[in-house]
């Protein structure tokens, strides 16, 4: 387990959340690096979601806390984005890919203000680096999965948010759109950017994460996928392989063996 | 030339019908530009609800001889963020609330209406609106609230925006999301009572709704739809005071009537368009 780091972008320590006589949380440590992808898996239920309402400053923790870049959260709020499981969102609303990416700036406009020309030019940057672009103009319930995603990274990056945290990103998109989120990924992380995403999906957090955090409750292994992603340590993470149905039992066996 | 004239000034000509065109317009313009969130954000049935719920505060306020907006508006305010409290914090179901404590208040309101003697107003009038006896003070109200109202939405409506897109990222960037949430049930809450008090309890759901609906069709965009929408609220309304007019009808239903006709226009041309652009697509093809 890596040690802590004052100034790291996300330093988490002993962290725990109790809600009423359920601990939801229990002493997690850890630290995350500039420029890292970290897969956070888990079985549902895990904690997982949780924990990101912690490091975003949702939720405060029972007890243990929360540093970006040293500071407490509260001192640093622009530099955290937090994209939420889509299902979240209100994506009926009459919106275009630009308004959602504008969002972003909403806090450096300010109340009661206009966008201005460094807004404007911060969501073309954030729309170019993500790919949509072209597609600025597109109203947002016409949006694949994938896409939306993209946008609210796209938001993220208008932001000036320089660590990202993404609930469940892959979920419900397809594959060719989940090979292009995850290279938007890369070459934010290639930028310096931190991000941290949940997934159930071990095949892409061993091939795309340079770090995983295997947590249930308490943390239960945290390295490189290839390492903590073994046979035992799933079992360990899910239960016994009685508590799993067959079939998934067997794909993720197969997921795992894929790994390289 | 003189007849046309006539014929559309001579309504007016009345101080009565001067202040309920004062007071329709106003609930015209107000109505579409919050209903572009109460449509997208499914918040109609919330707005019926309060509109139901307000009328023991109305009558109270009746009965010690108060304006009726001194008891409906802090009524409708307080159902208004009570319920979106009970639905956010205590897990109980808009539709249940809703069949519990609205309908409760309603039956309340309707007791203490024909169990007291005296008051100056009928089941009639609050089942289908005053806009023709509306005093100057009432105008003087409407338009400081609607004023208000608008002005809120036009200076907050980014933020107001964020919080009905995505209330936990915008919570994650500092800003006080449960207070927008609460600003618009508060402002829901005010338009209600004022459209309720013009076009009655039953229809301030077709205000409220139906132009704002209509405008969405024809316009993707909150800024727009809003603009469209008034304007569309706006024709509904002075049409409604004509035709109640000239052929002698409570002005309420014909305007919630021309708001629903536009709503079937809009609807037939755009399915017409989108038909027509399929046509010609799938001959290209």
């Amino acid at each position: 387990m890596a040690h802590s780091h004052p100034l790291a972008p996300v330093d988490v320590s002993e962290v725990s959340v109790e809600r009423g006589s359920l601990q939801i949380l229990d002493n997690v440590c850890f630290t995350v690096g500039s420029g890292t992808i970290t897969g956070v898996v888990g079985p549902n239920g895990a904690g997982k979601s949780t924990l990101f309402n912690v490091i975003t400053g949702l939720l405060p923790p029972t007890s243990g806390q929360v540093l970006i870049h040293g500071e407490e959260i509260d001192r640093v709020r622009g530099k955290v984005a937090y994209v939420v499981q889509h299902e979240q969102v209100n994506w009926r609303l009459p919106m275009r890919v630009w308004d959602v990416a504008m969002l972003g700036r909403v806090k450096s406009i300010g109340w009661l203000r206009r966008p201005r020309r460094e807004d404007r030019e911060a969501v073309e940057d954030a729309l170019e680096k993500v790919g949509m672009w072209d597609r600025r103009r597109s109203l947002i319930n016409e949006l694949s999965g994938g896409q939306r995603q993209r946008v609210s990274v796209a938001r993220a990056l208008a932001q000036e948010a320089t660590v990202l945290l993404l609930d469940e990103p892959f979920r419900g998109v397809d594959v060719a759109s989940q090979a292009a989120l995850v290279s938007v990924l890369m070459r934010l992380r290639d930028e310096g950017n931190t991000i941290m995403l949940s997934s159930h999906n071990l095949n892409l957090v061993t091939n795309y994460c340079d770090e995983c955090l295997c947590i249930n409750c308490r943390v239960y292994a945290y390295g490189p996928p290839q390492e903590v992603l073994s046979q035992e340590s799933l079992t360990v993470l899910y239960g016994p392989a009685g508590a799993i149905p067959p079939q998934d039992h067997n794909t993720m066996e197969r997921r795992v063996g894929h790994h390289h | 030339m003189d007849i046309i004239t006539e014929t559309l000034a001579g309504p007016f000509q009345y101080a009565f019908m001067l202040r309920a065109l004062i007071v329709s317009v106003l609930v015209g313009i107000m109505c579409p530009v919050l209903g572009v969130f109460v449509v997208t954000r499914g918040l109609g049935f919330m707005g019926d609800a309060i509109s139901h719920s307000m009328l023991p505060g109305m009558v109270a306020a009746y009965l010690l001889g108060a304006s009726p907006f001194s008891g409906a508006i802090p009524m409708a305010i307080v159902v208004a963020l009570g319920s979106g409290y009970l639905i956010k914090r205590a897990g109980i179901g808009e539709d249940t609330s809703v069949g519990i404590v609205f309908a409760g208040l309603f039956a309340l309101g309707l007791v203490m209406l024909t169990a007291s003697r005296g008051i100056p107003v009928s089941l009639e009038d609050i089942l289908l609106g005053q806009v023709l006896g509306a005093s100057w003070s009432d105008v003087f109200v409407t338009a400081g609230l609607a004023i208000a109202v608008l002005a809120i939405i036009f200076g907050l409506g980014k933020e107001l925006v964020y919080a009905s897109f995505d209330p936990t990222g915008c919570s994650v960037i500092g800003l006080p999301t449960e207070k927008l949430e609460y600003l618009l049930l508060g402002m829901l809450a005010v338009v209600v009572v004022l459209t309720l008090y013009a076009v009655g309890i039953v229809l301030v759901i077709s205000m409220l709704i139906t132009p704002a609906a209509t405008a969405l069709l024809l316009v993707r965009n909150f800024g727009g739809a809003a603009v469209v929408g008034a304007v569309i609220g706006i024709a509904s309304v002075i049409a409604g005071l004509y035709i109640s007019y000239y052929y002698n009808m409570p002005p309420s239903p014909i305007m919630a009537l021309v708001a629903s006709f536009i709503f079937l226009v809009a609807l037939g041309w755009k399915q017409g368009v989108a038909g027509f652009i399929q046509h010609r697509r799938a001959r290209h093809v």
